[in-house]
């Protein structure tokens, strides 16, 4: 150790006992705790927590950024979003966002780290290729995927022509749009969690499979009670870490389809940007937000009261 | 014996048809990528022609000479390396805090972080914003910074590798009588190296690709952020209108800092983002 080392007797001569607490030191003592806290205090609190009980004041008044004065409305905005189509079909996206892109990413990280596990040399290679969409800006990979769904002259229509098959309108059409989105979404994050899976699937303790085998489980068997409930806690991280992503999916919207066509990619979270930062309804922006948030804490909740309960540790 | 064999032969074999066949979807965006880069107007309206017939590297001596890209990666990396540094020196202190020293109400003020990092940022937007433009810090690159000095994620990482310190360790360097920012200086963190590199090749990362909120509060082209700068010059009407070769070489080779960082510093990154599923978890 580099630190300065002061003798013990030093210490005793100094007559400042350790554990008889002064008031100097204890303001000293306080005095360097704040220190320690202020630097991530201050702005956690100037640009998190402020915002956070300002976006839930807002969302009871009418105020529209221009001017400056604003009226107390009670829950009229509330009212008026749950009575929007716009709130429940983007509710409905949100929705259908995040469960498909959830459960695609999690089979295919599965099934992609099953193949992986112990498989040959190499791997560690292949493990960098497959997570590198996971760390490349979002809008640089979109805008790729945007050439690559043009339905013109894109390569994926292209491929469905090979295979004799009709091409699609892709992000054109309202029917598809959303798949496009998904793929994208789902490509980003599956090496992503086949990453944590392979982590996982190491402790899975070999000798179980042996100890199941001489009773006689099948492969079947082997992979429904020892390998998926020894990496249940894994599923359980993925499904809230992908399901909060999906919540949270801006970047690729915006490339792709911008909440169209028709508002078919229309989400929760892009309802509110389009409320707040396009129409300046910063009262209907922040009760989405807010409807967005309670989304989040009661999902978090419920998937820590579900995990206490059935994750095998 | 021989059965067995050739079926564990047979499903190596098949093992590895669908890892190539995953690889090859996975890579195929990058390849196309740079394919479609190198490809003159007519072969990238042409769908039957694969390959470029000769690779026009022009485009990239275009996107990276005659075109404001290269400004924009400056901005990000630039705006990254300072907000990385701040929120490393913030977040070990403060995992420090949180970990090591003992105080009243250090349970709540976690409690009260732990909270924070619940919640989706987008619905801090609005108010911080208006804070932004009091400060008038809007479409500023102070402002940039400013707004994202924490990283709750990094409080989170180095608390639980400060954890993991041996007590022992500490309770002797106190009895040396070294103050908390010795200890965490000279004890703490030479252990929690692993966790400080990945942590800041995360958050780099993070900032480099950050787009929806810098593209909130910036105005002025030559304050954007790549992934901004990227969407609007080559999307929005910008210079070159919808050039798709041009789109893929800006793209590539904002893509390519990110890569390269990866491929030398991968095992810090993946070990630092598997260990992420405690926290979580």
């Amino acid at each position: 150790m580099n630190y300065p080392i002061r003798s013990l007797n030093e210490t005793q001569v100094g007559g400042r006992g350790y554990r008889i607490m002064p008031t100097r030191q204890r303001i000293r003592g306080l005095v360097e705790i704040l220190l320690f806290i202020a630097p991530a205090m201050i702005p956690l609190i100037v640009f998190w927590v402020y915002p956070i009980v300002r976006t839930i004041a807002i969302s009871f008044t009418d105020w529209d950024y221009m001017t400056p004065s604003y009226h107390i409305v009670g829950l009229r905005n509330y009212v008026t979003l749950l009575k929007s189509s716009a709130f429940s079909s983007a509710l409905n996206h949100t929705l259908t966002l995040c469960v498909s892109s959830a459960a695609f990413t999690i089979v295919g990280g599965l099934l992609l780290s099953l193949l992986l596990f112990n498989a040959f040399r190499g791997v560690g290679l292949y493990k960098a290729l497959v997570f590198s969409p996971w760390i490349t800006p979002t809008v640089a990979v979109s805008l790729v995927w945007m050439w690559i769904f043009d339905p013109d002259h894109g390569i994926a229509n292209a491929i469905l022509r090979w295979f004799h098959l009709p091409g699609s309108k892709w992000m054109a059409s309202s029917q598809t749009a959303m798949i496009c989105v998904i793929i994208v979404t789902v490509w980003k994050s599956m090496g992503y969690a086949s990453i944590f899976y392979l982590t996982a699937l190491e402790k899975v303790p070999k000798s179980l499979y042996e100890a199941s085998s001489l009773d006689g489980a099948n492969v079947f068997q082997q992979f429904l009670h020892i390998t998926l409930s020894g990496v249940s806690p894994t599923t359980f991280f993925l499904v809230v870490v992908t399901t909060i992503n999906g919540l949270q999916a801006y970047d690729q919207i915006q490339i792709l389809t911008q909440g169209g066509p028709a508002g078919s990619t229309r989400t929760l979270l892009y309802l509110y940007y389009q409320l707040g930062f396009q129409q300046f309804k910063m009262g209907e922006a922040t009760a989405a937000a807010v409807a967005l948030l309670v989304i989040v804490v009661a999902f978090t909740g419920a998937q820590n009261e579900i995990s206490k309960r059935l994750v095998t540790y | 014996m021989t059965t067995a064999l050739e079926r564990r032969r047979l499903s190596l074999w098949t093992r590895i048809a669908v890892l190539t066949l995953f690889g090859v979807v996975m890579v195929f965006p990058f390849a196309w990528m740079i394919l479609s880069s190198l490809k003159t107007k007519a072969e990238l309206m042409d769908t039957s022609a694969f390959f470029p017939a000769a690779p026009q590297w022009s485009n990239y001596v275009q996107a990276a000479l005659h075109s404001p890209l290269p400004r924009y990666v400056w901005n990000s990396v630039f705006i990254s390396v300072l907000t990385v540094a701040y929120q490393l020196v913030s977040g070990m202190l403060f995992a420090y805090a949180m970990a090591i020293m003992t105080f009243r109400g250090r349970g709540m003020l976690f409690a009260l972080v732990l909270v924070s990092y619940m919640i989706p940022s987008a619905a801090t937007y609005i108010p911080a914003y208006v804070v932004l433009s009091r400060m008038r810090l809007l479409d500023t690159f102070a402002g940039l910074v400013v707004s994202n000095l924490v990283s709750i994620f990094g409080i989170f990482l180095l608390r639980q590798a400060f954890m993991q310190v041996p007590r022992p360790m500490i309770e002797s360097a106190k009895l040396d009588r070294a103050s908390h920012l010795q200890i965490l200086l000279y004890v703490v963190c030479p252990l929690a190296k692993p966790s400080l590199i990945s942590f800041a090749l995360i958050s780099s990362i993070a900032c480099y690709n950050n787009y929806m909120w810098p593209s909130l509060i910036t105005n002025a082209p030559e304050r954007y952020l790549v992934s901004q700068g990227l969407r609007h010059f080559f999307i929005e009407g910008g210079a070159y209108g919808t050039d798709w070769a041009m789109v893929m070489a800006g793209s590539a080779l904002t893509v390519m800092p990110l890569l390269l960082v990866f491929a030398f510093a991968q095992n810090g990154l993946l070990s630092g983002i598997s260990s992420t599923a405690g926290i979580k978890g």
